[in-house]
């Protein structure tokens, strides 16, 4: 086969949403390499080298975990058919937690031999999953509207976190706790050039790495997952085959809980600090997991891909800062998620919502 | 032979309705069992009793010369019972495997994953078992409505079910699912399975039971072997032929033409012929009966004349103009009053209170709206009239319509439409539900409405109402007005004979000529030969 039949077959081909995606993301890495390697000094020079670079990949990966955590929350959310727009709170309030916890404890100390710092961090997610119970009960038990619900959640957070730092610090900014997340670094393959960034990390972008596939494993290859994808879709079904539709919910928008909480832990206790002012430290990183787990249509995978192209993208925005001459606003920069996925879903395809979601479920049979 | 199900003087009652009284049920193992009836007649209920969803007030359930309690489907399920809705129990974007091991999940890996492989090959040994086609690895979205059924089945034998229940199996199948599924019918119950199904249609009944049993009005009228019984004789039972409350009736004035269809031809929802070229006048000062058994066309006939269903062919004339393509609100507007057969669906806002449901169609008019504004007095007065005048309980313009009983809700939706002062009162089933006192009101009224000069255009599954109030009667069969007859003169018998497809003068021989002629080879009554299978999808 000729180039030429391969270039047209392939442009011809009926390309898949997943194809498409990639292809679009491996398209314009390999413009910018081209560009960058035939125009050297130029923009497009300096990009290839900000991307190429290992330092820029380490913290693309710091960057995603909130997210990353926060988007595998949010599809266990929304699966079983709760649709937790709240994640952006639960976010926000184990951050907080798991700084509080270890600052009152002490932070270099050990409690039951294990050192503070890690007992703020199992604190920052138990944080997570009782307001997430909490937000559980309103919507399942109560039937409360899932979006007021997931809003209030945010606020409650987003008032709550700065209002306790005052009364306990002073101040909306807790105090540094002057240790943070350790690197492990695996020897050798950290040594690898670019990718060695994959093996020279904190403990929690080793956790996302084995949390994207479990979730993934989760909720097609187990019992539990046909149960939750079930509720979603058509928790009736479920209700007839002897499924408790509501133990299924309570169980998934737990275990949301619990996975948005490795992530705001995870990125309080990487800076060793909460800081409250404004919109948080958190800033928008909940409502970029929902763009991402959308964008990745509820695939653990895609959430996760859609999730290292946003923190990706401003790994290199706030690299691109330090390179004289180009001074792009960041606020311009923090736009491109959502203008992706609009023009994303609106030119290539349409995720699948579950179509339960949002719904209330009763058992009605007397 | 022995005894598969034994529903033993089963009596179901709600608050305000006995939805079942007095039931005995008996089905041999090994057997189809057709549970035939009108809509509302008890079946649903009936079947839901002996699925575990209901309990009885009253009554034993048998299963297997057993007596059982069930407290939830899976208790039934657990004694061999699976019932299949008409609702489709489905996950749509999973897998016909996935579905039907749902909640049953094989395990593998110490119970951590589902064993897929294996779940796929009992699914797949299940469904050559009994000849289904299905592919396991198949998407539910992507496979037919016929074949989805067919994983509804395979779940409920999936789980072990010997008695299998299944709630108008074919209201959802196009002519050829209806076959391959009477098919599958005849594999299950050679390997020792029990059919019961709940089905409307008598043609149905006799072709793919071997016994039948009759609910009219919550009660067993008859139970009978298919054999030795007729299409005649079940729509006699179906519709009964109890006295009528003879209506004072004044002999009939009709005046000018206020509505008429020519060639009027609709679809059902699923792109079926339902109505086929029917032709006929109303005239002022008459009531225009239809009688049928339900599902003959009726109320598609009724949707393309009251401007719900675009009809295929053919026109509809009003007051001299064609409305054929007109939109709803202008018939309404144009004076056509309509008691819709559904009152949840159509005939009010569940969530609205009796105020507000009272002036639905009118709301934009005077004398309840001026420039956009409602007048909330007029319309709470005119709500109080209608409550007083059609005896609605609780007499509370402020209660909202679904904490009504469904009688009440009638009276209301009935009062509503008659007080429009319409020109054409178009009134399907007007006294569903509603108790004996308020039926002989509504009748009167309806027959006031017509000595007043209104046009009245009435269907009714019972056949004492639109024979009492009729002044000419069509009688409608398979999307046909077999006959238009002179209520005073016909007898039941004839009738019957007309709803079940025959013309009473040459019953026997011609009819089985005319089934020939259209096509549909259904044969004389009682006759189950293979060949003789009813495509009863244009029944409906």
């Amino acid at each position: 086969m000729s180039t030429q039949n391969t270039l047209t077959g392939l442009l011809e081909r009926d390309w898949s949403y997943r194809e498409t995606l990639v292809g679009g993301a491996v398209g314009i890495f390999v413009t910018i390499a081209v560009l960058g390697l035939l125009l050297p000094e130029s923009l497009w020079a300096d990009l290839f080298g900000i991307i190429t670079e290992r330092s820029t990949l380490s913290s693309a990966l710091r960057l995603s975990v909130p997210i990353v955590f926060a988007a595998l929350g949010g599809i266990f959310a929304e699966k079983v058919g709760v649709i937790n727009i709240g994640l952006e709170g639960l976010l926000i309030v184990s951050a907080f937690v798991a700084i509080l916890v270890p600052a009152i404890l002490g932070p270099t100390e050990t409690t039951l031999f294990i050192p503070n710092l890690w007992v703020g961090f199992a604190a920052g997610i138990l944080a997570s999953v009782l307001f997430s119970g909490l937000f559980a009960v309103v919507c399942i038990r109560y039937k409360a509207d899932q979006i007021i619900a997931g809003l209030a959640v945010w606020l409650i957070a987003l008032g709550l976190a700065p209002f306790a730092a005052t009364v306990y610090y002073g101040g909306v900014n807790t105090e540094n706790l002057g240790t943070s997340l350790p690197t492990w670094t695996i020897p050798v393959l950290s040594e690898i050039p670019l990718f060695g960034a994959f093996f020279s990390a904190t403990p929690a972008v080793y956790a996302m790495l084995l949390a994207v596939p479990a979730s993934w494993f989760v909720l097609n290859r187990t019992s539990f997952g046909n149960h939750v994808r079930a509720s979603g879709e058509n928790p009736r079904a479920l209700d007839t085959v002897g499924v408790n539709v509501s133990r299924v919910r309570y169980a998934s928008v737990l275990l949301s809980g619990f996975l948005t909480g490795i992530g705001g832990a995870a990125l309080s206790l990487g800076l060793g600090q909460f800081i409250g002012n404004n919109q948080t430290m958190v800033n928008g990183k909940g409502f970029i997991a929902i763009v991402a787990y959308l964008f990745g249509n509820y695939n653990p995978i895609g959430a996760f891909g859609a999730s290292f192209l946003f923190a990706g993208l401003e790994a290199v925005q706030i690299r691109l800062q330090q390179v004289p001459g180009y001074a792009i606003p960041d606020s311009l920069i923090q736009t491109i998620p959502y203008v992706t996925v609009i023009v994303v879903l609106a030119l290539v395809g349409r995720t699948r919502i579950p179509e339960a979601a949002g719904e209330h479920y009763e058992s009605g049979d007397d | 032979m022995t005894t598969a199900v034994h529903l033993d003087e089963i009596t179901k009652r709600f608050p305000g309705v006995v939805a079942n009284d007095d039931v005995d049920l008996t089905v041999e193992r090994g057997t189809v069992h057709a549970l035939l009836g009108e809509n509302g007649a008890g079946k649903t209920t009936l079947m839901n009793v002996l699925y575990g969803l209901y309990r009885p007030t009253e009554g034993r359930v048998v299963i297997e010369g057993e007596e059982r309690q069930f407290s939830s489907p899976r208790d039934a399920i657990d004694a061999g019972v699976g019932m299949i809705h008409q609702h489709f129990m489905l996950v749509d974007p999973m897998t016909v495997t996935e579905n039907i091991v749902l909640g049953n999940e094989p395990r593998k890996w110490f119970g951590l994953a589902v064993d897929r492989e294996g779940a796929r090959r009992d699914v797949r040994e299940l469904s050559d078992r009994y000849g289904f086609d299905v592919d396991p690895e198949a998407t539910i979205e992507d496979v037919s409505v016929g074949v989805q059924q067919r994983v509804e089945i395979l779940k409920a034998l999936y789980r072990g079910a010997d008695i299998l229940i299944l709630d108008e199996p074919t209201a959802v199948l196009t002519p050829q699912e209806v076959d391959d599924l009477f098919r599958v019918f005849e594999e299950l119950t050679d390997q020792g399975k029990t059919i019961i199904f709940i089905t409307h249609k008598l043609g149905e009944a006799l072709h793919a039971a071997d016994d039948v049993t009759v609910l009219r009005d919550g009660k067993n009228v008859g139970s009978v072997t298919t054999a030795d019984t007729s299409r005649e004789e079940l729509a006699e039972l179906m519709v009964g032929r109890e006295v009528f409350l003879q209506t004072e009736k004044a002999p009939s004035d009709p005046g000018d033409v206020v509505l008429s269809t020519d060639g009027l031809t609709a679809e059902d929802n699923r792109g079926i012929e339902a109505v086929s070229n029917v032709s006929f006048d109303v005239r002022e000062g008459e009531v225009f009966g239809i009688a049928g058994v339900d599902g003959n066309g009726q109320a598609e006939l009724i949707e393309a004349i009251t401007g719900l269903r675009k009809p295929t062919t053919g026109t509809v004339t009003y007051l001299g103009e064609d409305i054929t393509d007109a939109p709803r609100a202008d018939r309404i507007d144009a004076g056509m009053a309509y008691v819709p057969e559904d009152r949840h669906e159509r005939g009010l806002v569940m969530e609205f209170d009796l105020v507000q449901n009272g002036i639905l169609g009118s709301q934009h008019r005077a004398p309840f709206a001026e420039r956009g504004n409602i007048d909330w007095n007029t319309a709470r007065n005119h709500a109080e009239d209608i409550i007083r005048e059609y005896d609605v309980r609780p007499p509370n313009a402020d209660a909202d319509a679904v904490s009504l009983s469904g009688g009440n809700q009638q009276k209301f939706i009935v009062g509503r439409e008659f007080e429009r002062n319409p020109d054409l009162v178009v009134a399907t089933h007007p006294t569903r539900g509603v108790d004996i006192g308020s039926t002989e009101f509504i009748h009167d009224r309806l027959l006031e409405l017509r000595d007043e000069g209104k046009a009245v255009l009435l269907v009714s599954s019972k056949l004492d109402e639109v024979q009492g109030l009729s002044d000419r009667l069509a009688v409608m069969h398979d999307g046909e007005f077999m006959d238009v007859v002179d209520p005073q003169d016909v007898t039941e018998e004839e009738i019957g004979l007309l709803m079940a497809g025959e013309h009473p003068d040459d019953a026997a021989s011609a009819a089985e000529a005319d089934a020939i002629a259209d096509g549909r080879g259904e044969g004389t009554s009682g006759s189950r030969a293979a060949s003789d299978v009813p495509s009863d999808g244009g029944e409906r």
